[in-house]
């Protein structure tokens, strides 16, 4: 803008017209541009969709719908014997796990960051937590595989398999041995991994609510907590459930660190201390050695993938706009 | 406002002048920091039971800053601080190990903008409720009825109790706030500009309400009309620049003020 700002005033206060000419022709480049910027964002999302279809065309027609109900993953037996269920259900395992632990901890964060931490705090916890989305999530994954894993394995696991041993339903879900490599492992270093998103998203709207709404409830005496509960976060509700799907994402699809800490075992287990693998970890570790069946399997758990995280979005979408018609919006 | 059927025009308070009321909150010597600006200075007076008082002045002479000390509002924020004494009845407002839950409940306030809470109808008022008592849901549907009643909405809202309070017009939210702060029976009620958002008819509703609440409710109200503060209130107090200029009966204040100040003002030479 402050080009055409230049050109006007080169051109005088008397050449109006030309001033506006090029004000004319500014407006319909930077149009162009604009819905040239979108369009590419369509066409690119087809272009991997499509291009996904065609790789794992092979396998869906070998395998159809068995793929996703089937546990073996035999790649190497002959024929090979390809199913999904096993990645699937550890992909929404962990991400389950990782935003039951990251959502309370990370609006937490935020609560105590806009309500309750004294000013001179403020920044250094804030600028922590945005740090904490700047490590690489290589870092985490080799953290992850060298200390949290035994230090999880010698202490937390134990404990919770000592407690929860002979209990039904709960006790098949703390079941041991305890190990380094596991489902619980690689929940907990996604949340670590998500924590900031939900935070920072979950700061910036909190700092939305005007500070009388704000008032208006401390002034018919409600608490810190009351305020929060009933007043901050319906409020921002929208904001932070976006927040929320953001991380989702991230932690559904998150490849590096899960790979590193998951045990890559295709076999379901009822514990979550044992291992098993997630699509994406399962794509990272066999790729580069896959061929011919094995390779269009690979590709088609890519879009089964694609396909689970737009399914977690579309509800996701549904959820807000549900939540908005019954707050009467 | 004068095409309007308001009873009185300016200069002469819409009621019979009341005898001196018992003090429900008295101010000795307070004074008020914002940071290092000293915003209220010396400020001396005292809010008769069940009377209205109306605080006047321009933009910044501390009159919101006042109100704002009457609940411990300005406490939510750091650097802000209060000295001297304020009572109200026998509690020290002032004191710091005070239960500020319980203050507001005893005062409470009513904002320049509506602020509904993000919920419905019902809810605004019973949400308050509920904070300090457990009672049936009979008893709450009673109560809140009772209190939507007493903000002048019943007949405007009984049909959608359950529609969200922000789908409102702006003089109804602000009757739902009123009616909010009312349902938790407060002893004392802060107006900070109440009208200053509303349309002309809204306003004269509002400032019947006022009036009605009166008979229950000690109220102190901060207004930039000065036709406003002579029909609703009893007493008026005129600040300038963070001091108390004159406080006296509203229509001493509005027919023969003692000091120069407020006869400027209240004439509109200044402010």
């Amino acid at each position: 803008m402050a080009v055409q700002g230049d050109v006007m005033e080169a051109a005088g206060p008397y050449d109006r017209a030309k001033a506006l000419s090029a004000f004319k022709l500014g407006d319909i480049t930077f149009y162009w541009i604009t819905r040239a910027s979108a369009i590419s964002v369509l066409l690119i999302l087809g272009g991997i969709i499509i291009s996904l279809i065609i790789g794992a065309w092979p396998a869906l027609k070998e395998y159809g719908f068995a793929f996703l109900t089937t546990q073996r993953w035999a790649p190497s037996a002959d024929p090979p014997v390809l199913g999904a269920l096993g990645p699937v259900y550890g992909t929404l395992i962990t991400s389950f796990i990782a935003m039951l632990i990251a959502i309370p901890v990370g609006i937490g964060i935020a609560v105590f960051l806009t309500e309750l931490c004294p000013q001179w705090a403020r920044r250094p916890i804030g600028i922590a937590v945005e740090l904490l989305a700047g490590i690489p999530s290589i870092i985490y994954g080799m953290w992850g595989f060298f200390v949290l894993g035994p230090f999880l394995a010698n202490t937390f696991q134990p404990f919770m398999i000592r407690i929860f041993d002979g209990v039904p339903i709960l006790g098949t879900i703390f079941a041991g041995p305890p190990s380094y490599l596991s489902l619980f492992n690689a929940s907990l270093i996604l949340a670590i991994m998500v924590l900031p998103f939900i935070t920072a998203i979950s700061v910036d709207v909190f700092k939305t609510v005007p500070a009388v709404l704000k008032e208006a409830a401390y002034g018919v005496g409600c608490t810190t907590w009351e305020v929060v509960k009933n007043v901050v976060i319906p409020y921002t509700r929208v904001g932070v459930i976006g927040g929320v799907m953001l991380a989702l994402g991230r932690a559904l699809g998150e490849t590096m660190a899960v790979t590193f800490i998951i045990g890559n075992s295709f076999r379901i287990q009822g514990s979550i201390f044992a291992p098993g693998t997630t699509i994406s970890a399962a794509i990272a570790s066999e790729f580069a050695e896959s061929d011919g069946l094995h390779q269009s399997g690979l590709i088609l758990l890519g879009l089964l993938l694609f396909v689970l995280t737009f399914i977690v979005l579309a509800c996701a979408r549904l959820m807000l706009m549900r939540l908005e018609t019954k707050a009467g919006k | 406002m004068n095409d309007l059927s308001v009873s009185v025009s300016a200069g002469t308070p819409a009621h019979a002048v009341l005898p001196d009321a018992a003090p429900k909150v008295t101010a000795r010597g307070l004074n008020f920091y914002y940071g290092e600006h000293h915003a209220l200075k010396d400020i001396n007076l005292s809010l008769g039971t069940n009377r209205v008082t109306a605080f006047i002045g321009p933009s910044g002479c501390g009159k919101s800053t006042l109100l704002r000390i009457f609940n411990r509002m300005y406490d939510l924020y750091p650097g802000q601080k209060a000295t001297g004494q304020l009572m109200l009845d026998q509690t020290n407002i002032l004191d710091p190990k005070l239960d500020l839950n319980l203050l507001r409940a005893r005062v409470g306030m009513v904002f320049q903008k509506p602020t509904p809470f993000p919920m419905t109808i019902y809810e605004n008022i019973a949400f308050g409720i509920r904070l300090y008592e457990r009672i049936s849901k009979s008893e709450m549907d009673g109560r809140v009825e009772k209190a939507l009643r007493g903000g002048a909405l019943w007949n405007e809202v009984k049909d959608k109790l359950n529609a969200s309070g922000l789908s409102l017009s702006g003089g109804q939210q602000q009757r739902l706030c009123i009616a909010r702060t009312v349902a938790v029976r407060p002893e004392v009620i802060l107006f900070d500009e109440p009208c200053s958002a509303l349309d002309p008819i809204s306003t004269a509703k509002v400032e019947e309400l006022i009036q009605e609440l009166s008979e229950n409710y000690t109220i102190a109200i901060v207004t930039h009309n000065m036709q406003q503060a002579a029909r609703v209130s009893d007493k008026t107090a005129f600040m300038y620049l963070g001091e108390l200029v004159e406080f006296d009966d509203t229509n001493k204040i509005f027919t023969s003020p003692s000091d120069r100040r407020t006869q400027d003002y209240i004439t509109g030479r200044f402010g």
